[in-house]
This record gives structure tokens, sequence and C-alpha cells, in this order.
């Protein structure tokens, strides 16, 4: 293991809220690894890190979004290393190869209100089923409840493509979700 | 009116209620007037709701305890290891705490094992004496006793017990007296009977483990005490003189049996560790 430079930094209460956010750290981590042994690898090399950098969080700021950007900055590192998915995790054209056809004339609908019916494992899956950007997003934004800016400063993206990542991301998600359960559907077993 | 494009930025904080009232309204008014736009906003809202809904189902994965006891002891191992350059201050290594969070502090994996800051006030209270006892066995590492100062000995075995202490809280390891005595036996070729009764001291055998960081040679045993950490090390082939040494926020009984070295560590007073130490030095046998 190598040396801890900044250990001294850490205090006792810097060490007690760093670690209470791990088990998202970790889902996050799974998230982009999709392999637990990966993903408790990120983790790990994620706290190193902050430990080392202590000394530059800054206190009052939120610090579960300086840990999650600690990470996603670690997995993207380890991506390029890999030399994997080098341009698609940030670019663009992630965000332009996912176009989605004009909405079609949805208003509320059954469909929107079979949504709420919808369970857990459907949507996780549906999450799972989507380009890494855009579930990333939406999940920062809806689960975790990060702002726009938390976000940018993770994904090292600008605030208005976060924005739309979340935008086409819910979209997906919607689209996804709405053909897994067809309308006049509801009492057959899918 | 605005344009389609020019509400497109606007509805991610539309739906999620972080526009200002101005542009709020100037969204609204679109709405009203374009149902493409109005179904994009209702099916991103549907989603939304939807995973917000989800939130505690979809937070449910929970990291492996082993991940969470090397993270929590990154701090005490690598505090361990700097202390060899005498860089590290006295006080980080007793002060590393697992996941102290209110929320969480009934969780198993996190139920108070290293000592800190609330324990040190709780000891203020009328001493009670339930206490339980954790017993670690393992090679904490290869001691060159003979090479070292007495003060940096303890210091590396404080490391150590609050390290193990914290790998034990994450895997809740209990193993019975006997059993412990058989890993004496065969690991440390030491034929022991740890102390019967041990609530005459307010211990409790709780249980034991091997050390993770273990490369041999130390017999560590580790006791709650008041639910607060005790270790009991033995380092065999070792002669140090009696004593009692304050290290790195906590205190070292030192004794030793023949050629076997006992070091009784412990965030608990002065006097409790005497005490602990003599009950242990005079029913260990």
């Amino acid at each position: 293991m190598p040396p801890l430079k900044g250990l001294r930094e850490v205090s006792p209460a810097f060490e007690a809220e760093a670690l209470a956010s791990l088990d998202s750290l970790y889902r996050a981590a799974l998230r982009l690894t999709r392999v637990p042994a990966d993903a408790e690898d990120l983790v790990q090399e994620t706290y190193l890190k902050a430990f080392r950098a202590a000394e530059s969080f800054e206190p009052g700021t939120n610090m579960r979004a300086w840990l999650f950007t600690i990470l996603h900055n670690t997995a993207r590192n380890r991506f390029r290393d890999r030399a994997r998915d080098t341009v698609s995790i940030d670019s663009d054209v992630v965000d332009r190869a996912a176009e989605l056809p004009p909405p079609g004339g949805i208003v509320e609908t059954p469909e929107t209100r079979l949504m709420r019916d919808t369970l857990a494992p459907d949507l996780q899956a549906a999450l799972n089923e989507l380009p890494d950007a855009f579930r990333e997003a939406v999940w920062l934004r809806d689960v975790e409840e990060f702002s726009y800016a938390e976000i940018a400063a993770m994904l090292s993206i600008p605030l208005g493509t976060v924005m739309s990542r979340i935008s086409r991301g819910r979209r997906l998600l919607f689209q996804k979700l709405t053909h897994l359960r067809p309308v006049g559907l509801t009492n057959e077993h899918a | 009116m605005r344009s389609c494009e020019s509400i497109d930025p606007l509805v991610t904080p539309y739906i999620d209620r972080e526009l200002p009232d101005d542009d709020r309204q100037a969204v609204d008014q679109h709405l009203r007037a374009c149902p493409p736009c109005h179904s994009r906003v209702v099916a991103e809202q549907a989603v939304r709701d939807l995973i917000h809904a989800r939130q505690p189902e979809l937070n449910k994965k929970e990291a492996p305890p082993s991940l969470h006891a090397r993270c929590a002891a990154l701090t005490t191992g690598l505090t361990a290891a700097r202390d060899h350059d005498g860089v590290v201050k006295p006080a980080v290594i007793g002060q590393v705490v697992p996941l102290p969070l209110p929320a969480k502090a009934s969780h198993p994996r996190t139920g108070a094992p290293l000592s800190r800051r609330t324990v040190w006030t709780a000891r203020l209270a009328p001493f009670a004496l339930a206490a339980s006892l954790v017993t670690v066995v393992g090679g904490a590492f290869l001691y060159q006793a003979t090479k070292r100062s007495t003060r940096i000995m303890a210091a590396e075995l404080a490391a150590d017990h609050v390290k193990c202490f914290a790998m034990n809280a994450a895997l809740g390891t209990r193993q019975a007296p006997s059993a412990v005595e058989s890993t004496m036996l065969s690991s440390f070729d030491w034929r022991m009977h740890l102390p019967a009764n041990p609530s005459r001291a307010g211990l409790e055998l709780v249980g034991a483990r091997p050390c993770l960081y273990g490369e041999g040679k130390i017999a560590h045993i580790m006791y709650r005490h008041q639910g607060r950490p005790v270790s009991l090390f033995m380092l065999p082939g070792t002669e140090r003189a009696q004593g009692l040494v304050e290290v790195l926020g906590h205190e070292a009984a030192i004794w030793c049996v023949n050629d076997r070295t006992f070091v009784l560590v412990s965030r608990e007073p002065k006097q409790d560790v005497e005490r602990l130490a003599a009950f242990v030095r005079s029913s260990l046998h």
C-alpha cells in the first residue's frame, strides 16, 4: 500500500462522514464497472485518494458529492488506462447516438399511469439497459439527488449536458418501461 | 410564446422544480399550447416520479462487510506504517472510526466497535462492568522486538488493536473459548487456558478470527470493555520489562512470563487497564 500523504489531516469526523457514503459509492462503482471485484477496488481506491486529499475538501460542502467526483474521475482514468470506452463515455457523440423519435402525442395516458405501478426490478433492468452516460446522469439526479452542478463536476461535463442527459435518459426509460408493459394488458401476466 | 427549442433546456429543471418563477410560467404557457412538448414533459415527469417512489429499493444493495472493514482500516494501517517514521500525530491512531452515523448506529457492522469521543465521555458515568471479550487469534506481524523500543512496540500493537477491531466489527465473528485455546496451541504451540469465568472482571468471550494482515508470530487476543476494545497480545520468545506505556492515545500494560511477553492495549482509563491486566495475568494459564 502506498504511503498516504496528507493523512494527518484526516480527522475522525472527516473519516466517519466519508465512510458513511460507502454503500452508495459501491452502488455507483457497480454501475460503472459491472463487476463486483472491480467495484470494490474502485471504492477502496476512492477512499485512499479521499483520505490522501482530505485537506483539499472544503468544509461545509457536500462530502458525498466530493467522494462521488473522486470515484467517477478514478473510473474514467481506469477506462482510459484500459483504452476502453475512451470517447463514448464523455462525448456528445453518445448523446446523439441515442436520438429519440419525436414524442408522439402522449398526454396523461394509461401509459403514464401504468408507469406508477412499475416494480423496482423492472425499473432496475430498464436502467441497466440505458447507455452509461444517460444511466449515470439519471441515477445521480433521481436516486442520489445530487445537484446539476455536482453531477457536472462528477462527470466532467457542462451543466447543460447534464440536464439534457437527464432528460434523454428519462425519455428512454419511459419508452422502455411502457414497451415492457403495453397498454391494455394490465390484467395479463406479462 | 417561446419556441420548442428555447423550452428544451428548461424541461429538466422544470420537472425538478428548480426553475425560477418567470421561466416556469414561460414553460407552462408553452406546454398549454404545444401537445408534443407537453407529452414529453409528462413522460419525463412520470419516470422521475417512478424512480423517486422506488428509490429505497434501488438503493438496497449494500457493499460487502469486508469492503467496509478494508476502507475503515485504511487510515489505521497506514497510520501504523507511518509511525515508524515518527511522523504521525499520536492522537490519530485511536480516533479511527468505522461508520458512526446516528442512523446506522445500531447496524451490526457498525455497533460501536472502536473507542471514540462519545465513549470517552460515557466512561465517566458510573462504572458498569458489562463487557465482552473478543478474542482474535492470529499473527499480527512478525515483530522484531529486540530491535525496537518498547514504545514503538506498543504503538504498533495499538495500531493492530484498532485495525483488528475494525475487521472484527465488520465480520462479527464469535468463537468459543475452546476454539481459541486450540488455535493458540496449533498456531503458537502455546498450551493455554483463557481466564475462567471472565465476567468476574466484567469480561465475556465473544469470538476469534485470524488477523487479515497477519504474517505470523504474534497472538492477538481482543477484549471489549463496556463495548470498548481491549487487546491482549502475546509475543513468544520475547522478554520485556514490566510497565505501563501511554502511546497513541492508548494505555499498554506490559508484563513477561517466562519467555513470553504480554501486552494489554486499550483506551480505557489507566486504572482499568491495570486492573484488567492484573486479572488476565493472574487467571491466564
